[in-house]
């Protein structure tokens, strides 16, 4: 898992979710690009982060995205977060043991209740729905620390937005494998407001 | 999560970017801040650029134990050195002190050091000692894991006979390269220059370190 290095946090506010993602792909020390995505819509309101190897981040979100177009072409709806998280535990149990070596971040707004929503999975599937946030990625440790020092109940959605940006930015800061820049998604009922850090390309 | 997180088992590497140019009247030596254990960042803004002697001054790469152990016992010789002859250290007995520890300990070290200084007899200059504990004198030296991003650059952009502040701003350049392309290497940017008249510290943090392609 420490192969190419990544770091993808999610968090409740009011109303409202951020995730957010940093932007490197390496092969171990070596950077190769700053511009990797790492952040994957499923559905206007639902997006799908993405830590780990690489190849794999590239084939679970291909392979996830496929699972929600079927599921949108028979359904007629889109997946709200609750099942888009039961489908990627599915997708990475069915690869009990032979996993992918990837841990997904589900961060979205229910379509039909108006209620944010966020969820984390190990590589095997095993998910977890906390009320406040989840992280993940070769920083962990740092982002739980900062996550746990910044984060507060009910934030709106501007506030929401400078408190996820500081967290991942210092977490990513004492973390030599992740960080050269950072994508943040803030996820409302009424849309989606994208907005990249400019951060230390070290 | 793994039961004991890497950081506790590790060893401090200084995974480095450091380079010493040569000008005529001293020399400059530069380094990245990044001491890194696995991969967590222990020290953000670490000072790789070690005194020996009030002329002479050395970059450390490798085990951050090893380096700060060699340098201390090198800075003891020297000033006892100098006591002994009644005149300043010279780069030169720098030099081979730092290589014959870093030769006859090379089994159990890992320690890549730039030494560089000025002297009243031969100038600035700078010598290099990778990890076998080889010595050779050079007009410029780069070092560290972050080096192996700058070979081509540095190659192309040095020129013999370079002001020191075109010296300065070719160091600085070239670090800036290595640390946005070396995982291991980043934070900021410290330089030292030494001539006759001494030395001379600088930091460039945040803004002032130049920026280059970061596609």
């Amino acid at each position: 898992m420490e192969m190419n290095g990544s770091a993808v946090v999610a968090m409740v506010g009011k109303d409202c979710v951020a995730i957010a993602a940093d932007r490197r792909f390496g092969v171990q020390a070596q950077t190769v690009s700053c511009d990797f995505q790492k952040i994957f819509p499923m559905g206007d309101r639902v997006f799908v982060g993405l830590t780990g190897l690489a190849t794999d981040i590239i084939t679970v979100s291909q392979r996830l995205k496929f699972r929600s177009n079927i599921y949108k072409l028979k359904e007629h709806r889109e997946l709200s977060p609750k099942t888009l998280t039961a489908v990627i535990s599915n997708l990475l149990y069915e690869r009990r043991f032979g996993p992918y070596f990837c841990e997904p971040i589900v961060a979205g707004v229910d379509s039909t209740t108006g209620k944010p929503y966020i969820s984390g999975c190990d590589l095997i599937g095993c998910p977890v729905e906390p009320a406040d946030f989840v992280v993940a990625g070769t920083s962990t440790d740092q982002l739980f620390g900062m996550c746990e020092a910044v984060w507060k109940p009910d934030l709106a959605p501007e506030e929401l937005f400078e408190t996820i940006s500081q967290a991942i930015l210092s977490a990513v800061d004492r973390d030599a494998l992740a960080g050269w820049g950072a994508i943040v998604h803030i996820i409302e009922k009424d849309g989606v407001t994208t907005r990249t850090l400019k951060g230390r390309m070290d | 999560m793994e039961a004991f997180p890497e950081w506790t088992t590790k060893a401090h590497a200084l995974g480095t970017s450091i380079m010493a140019v040569q000008f005529d009247g001293g020399v400059v030596l530069g380094a990245d801040s990044r001491t890194s254990t696995g991969s967590y960042v222990a020290n953000r803004v670490t000072d790789k650029i070690a005194e020996v002697s009030s002329h002479v001054y050395c970059c450390r790469s490798g085990s951050a134990a090893d380096t700060q152990a060699i340098t201390g016992v090198v800075k003891y010789e020297l000033e006892m050195l100098e006591l002994e002859l009644g005149a300043k250290a010279e780069v030169t007995q720098a030099a081979h002190m730092f290589r014959k520890l870093c030769f006859d300990y090379r089994e159990q070290m890992s320690a890549g050091i730039i030494v560089a200084g000025w002297d009243k007899r031969n100038g600035g200059q700078v010598y290099c000692i990778p990890l076998g504990g080889m010595l050779v004198k050079q007009p410029f030296s780069i070092g560290g894991s972050g080096s192996t991003y700058i070979y081509g650059y540095c190659d192309s952009a040095f020129k013999e006979g370079m002001t020191r502040d075109a010296c300065e701003q070719f160091v600085v350049n070239a670090l800036s390269l290595a640390m946005s392309r070396d995982g291991s290497s980043g934070g900021v940017i410290r330089l030292v220059t030494i001539d006759k008249d001494g030395v001379a510290r600088r930091t460039l943090t945040g803004k002032e370190i130049p920026t280059f392609y970061e596609g």
